[in-house]
């Protein structure tokens, strides 16, 4: 019999030869995530006078390939919270089914307490923290939305896969932290500025920045989620960017098939 | 009774010589003096009611419940020893969230109470453990439809159409097996859940009580928010919540009218009686 | 002589469905000193009798602080009562450092609950040798709770644990009507009046063994301890122990000048006879 337990379960060394162990001496440091594999692009938000919006187009991204369409990157969380969340989609849905969890423990003691978007946030911060401090983080951006049930005072706040938290009257994860930000913050500079903007022009401001990131980042989609917390509650819907101009790429040359 | 001095009863797990497990119907034994509580397997719903005996008047009203929500659409009332009924609960939750993880679903009543009475049955068969001194009654709704289940201390568990347990629970089941279950609603059956736990209310013994009720409902009008604003999460559409406050104290005054009115006619046919005695 | 079976342990049901050990442990609290909650609309008070061992000793701890909106007063063996606390100490922090929230009253109440009904489950375990009064505020404003060895939790709008708490009770069932509304200070004297009719005849409520606790809505726990005790005790007036009291009581109620106050002493003195409220009940 084979006294070396190593040797057990394998292959007959007489049989097949010496088994080659080479891979277990592998000198290489222990490694996890080291990208996302099927993204979803930008979230924005904005606070207005009484609550806040967000919003995240429905495209999720195998490299540079547009793999699935229909995808919903905004989640519902208890009564005044909705969640948004950009980079890796299967992370996504993990933080989903954590949130989905800590809802229903939420409910078992039956008291006047919810979970309110502040403590939403504070939970999925310390969740990427903590697995950015295993090095092993969940690949995402994410933007936690809400307002106060009593006070409707709006809350707008930022987390990334570093557990880095941040927040702002205007908000934008991915590409949208570029392009989208400057159009919001010209509208938002600070907190006085969201008090004087309208539900409905805060609306008209994401749907003309959804319609430049659909022109300019190459990950977009042109159907998108959107929601507006107040001290209501929640309004979801979806829409589809209409009234697109595509002149301005007749100019562009250098780009797939053209005759000069 | 027999077996006391015997010997054979001072452990669990142990059979005596004519094939008893004693210790488990202790257990049972303190089932028996908790409070009435039913369970309502409706049409639409599944109901859990009891009797909650206010043992202080420096209680806070509405507090300490009795009823307990496992996922969103599993409710589980206990009778018995109160902290054992949530430690028998905690587990309930886990099995919920545990199947919940593994399968993407809400897990079905069937499942959730057989896995609950192989739980119960556990601490049956060691030493070291004690039964749990509780009888808990599993209310829920799935792909099937309501499901309505009772857990006993051995670990035996049946469907039920009615159950009852706890002080009351004879009187309780008789009411019960008047029901014609199969074609009740959930609003037809508060009324009778009340009117129930009022009938087996034991006046002589304890005076004042409150009525605890909670239903699973599909009904999405009176669903709680909390639970329905889960668009996008693992929810089969079933709420297991309060009932709401109003329709609870409108069957409770119905209850005790119709309990006192027929309370007033047995006296009167007893009056008559005797006078039928006197003449 | 009589051998009772059934309470070596707490794995043993009874014939009649009882376990001895937890209803043993239930007594342990009745060999502490007593304590009494009482809430308002915006306030929890906790009032507690610290004994010493000896003249020259200390005196023990009544009252330990958890955070800064929750506090708990024991009656019991006081080791017992340290092990939960330092358990609600660690879910309370849990809770800052999860949600940013401090935790909800009832549900840290709960954990300590759950944990305590293992220990009288599995063999080899004792049940806690303690009671607790749990004295909080959070969202939901002031909240009062009382833990038992068997686990069993309540909500109350006042307690009292320990020996002869019954008096005490008696005192909260007799006023607790009027706590709602009654101002900080007011909450206190109740709660000094109901732990003075715990005391036995000669002793009395002095600044080296009368602890207190108070914490409200939008006001943080607050422990007053010794000469910061002075204070209440002063308001409370009326000093002295049980008998110089009630000898002056006599003396008043002989010049026919009995006022409602003297009136809720005599109920105090005479609440002493009542019976010590079974408190192993766990059914209900």
């Amino acid at each position: 019999m084979n006294q070396f337990p190593h040797g057990w379960g394998r292959p007959r060394d007489d049989v097949y030869g010496a088994y080659d162990s080479s891979y277990l001496n592998s000198t290489e440091p222990v490694s996890h995530t080291q990208r996302p594999i099927v993204t979803g692009t930008s979230v924005l938000g904005v606070k207005f006078n009484g609550g806040v919006i967000i919003a995240a187009d429905n495209i999720a991204s195998y490299g540079s390939l547009a793999r699935y369409d229909n995808v919903e990157r905004l989640l519902q969380v208890g009564t005044h919270t909705v969640v948004g969340a950009g980079g890796d989609i299967s992370d996504m849905q993990y933080l989903h089914l954590l949130l989905d969890n800590l809802l229903i423990k939420e409910q078992y003691p039956a008291d006047d307490h919810a979970l309110l978007a502040p403590q939403v946030h504070t939970y999925i911060s310390r969740v990427l923290y903590q697995r950015r401090n295993k090095f092993d983080p969940l690949w995402n951006s994410i933007l936690t939305a809400g307002a106060d049930p009593k006070t409707s005072e709006p809350f707008l706040s930022y987390v990334d896969l570093r557990g880095t938290t941040y927040t702002a009257p205007a908000l934008a994860t991915g590409y949208g932290a570029h392009l989208a930000v400057p159009i919001l913050r010209r509208h938002v500079p600070d907190e006085e500025a969201c008090a004087s903007l309208s539900q409905e022009d805060a609306e008209k401001l994401v749907e003309e920045c959804m319609k430049v990131l659909w022109y300019r980042d190459a990950r977009s989609g042109v159907k998108y989620s959107w929601a507006v917390v107040t001290k209501d509650g929640v309004t979801t819907g979806n829409n589809k960017i209409e009234n697109q101009s595509w002149k301005f790429a007749e100019m562009i040359k250098g780009y797939g098939a053209q005759n000069v | 009774m027999t077996s006391i001095g015997t010997g054979y009863d001072l452990s669990n797990s142990v059979f005596s010589p004519d094939g008893r497990n004693f210790q488990v119907e202790y257990a049972q034994k303190a089932v028996e003096n908790g409070p009435t509580t039913i369970g309502l397997r409706c049409k639409d719903g599944v109901i859990l009611a009891c009797e909650k005996l206010i043992t202080s008047k420096l209680l806070v009203p509405g507090s300490n419940k009795r009823i307990s929500t496992v996922d969103r659409h599993i409710g589980i009332a206990t009778s018995g020893l109160i902290p054992d009924g949530k430690h028998f609960i905690n587990r309930a939750r886990d099995e919920a969230i545990s199947w919940r993880r593994n399968f993407k679903d809400s897990v079905p009543i069937a499942s959730l109470a057989d896995r609950m009475g192989s739980y119960a049955q556990a601490y049956t068969l060691y030493s070291s453990v004690r039964p749990f001194g509780v009888t808990a009654i599993v209310a829920g709704a799935d792909n099937d439809g309501p499901g309505l289940y009772m857990i006993e201390p051995s670990g035996l568990y049946w469907g039920y159409f009615g159950a009852a347990t706890g002080k009351g629970r004879q009187a309780a089941k008789s009411e019960i097996e008047k029901l014609n279950l199969s074609e009740l609603t959930l609003l037809q059956g508060i009324k009778e859940a009340a009117r129930i736990i009022y009938v087996a209310h034991d006046d002589n013994k304890d005076k004042e009580f409150e009525i605890e009720m909670t239903w699973v409902t599909k009904d999405a009008k009176t669903a709680n928010a909390a639970v329905t604003g889960s668009r996008g999460m693992i929810w089969n559409g079933w709420v297991h919540e309060e009932v709401p406050k109003e329709l609870l104290e409108e069957a409770a005054r119905e209850a005790k009218k119709a309990v006192e009115e027929e309370d007033e006619e047995d006296d009167d046919a007893k009056g008559e009686e005797k006078m039928d005695e006197d003449l | 002589m009589f051998r009772n079976n059934y309470d070596n342990d707490s794995v043993t049901f009874s014939p009649q469905g009882r376990i001895f050990q937890v209803e043993y442990a239930l007594e342990a609290i009745k060999q502490g000193s007593a304590a009494v909650g009482l809430r308002s609309k915006t306030h929890v008070a906790l009032v507690a009798l610290k004994r010493n061992a000896e003249e020259l000793g200390s005196y023990q701890k009544k009252i330990i602080p958890i955070d800064k909106h929750l506090g708990v007063a024991l009656a019991g063996l006081s080791p017992d009562a340290r092990v939960l606390s330092n358990f609600m100490r660690q879910q309370s922090m849990a809770s800052r450092l999860l949600y940013k929230r401090p935790v909800p009253v009832s549900r840290v109440v709960n954990s300590i609950a759950d944990k305590a009904q293992v220990n009288t489950q599995h063999y080899g375990k004792r049940p806690y040798g303690v009671g607790l009064l749990i004295a909080g505020v959070d969202e939901t404003g002031p909240h009062l709770w009382e833990f038992q060895p068997s686990g069993q939790i309540l909500e109350y709008f006042g307690a009292a644990i320990g020996a002869r708490s019954q008096s005490a009770r008696t005192y909260l069932e007799r006023h607790f009507e009027s706590f709602p509304d009654v101002s900080r200070d007011e909450l206190v004297l109740h709660g000094l009046k109901a732990l003075r009719d715990t005391l036995q005849q000669d002793k009395e409520l002095t600044t080296d063994n009368t602890s207190i606790a108070i914490v409200g809505i939008g006001e943080d726990l607050k422990q007053y301890d010794g000469p910061r005790v002075k204070r209440f005790l002063d308001l409370l007036g009326e000093d002295g122990t049980k008998s110089q009291r009630a000898a002056r009581l006599d003396t008043a109620m002989d010049a026919g000048g009995a006022d409602d106050d003297n009136d809720d002493e005599l109920a105090g003195l005479l609440g002493e006879s009542g019976p010590s409220g079974s408190a192993m009940d766990t059914t209900e």
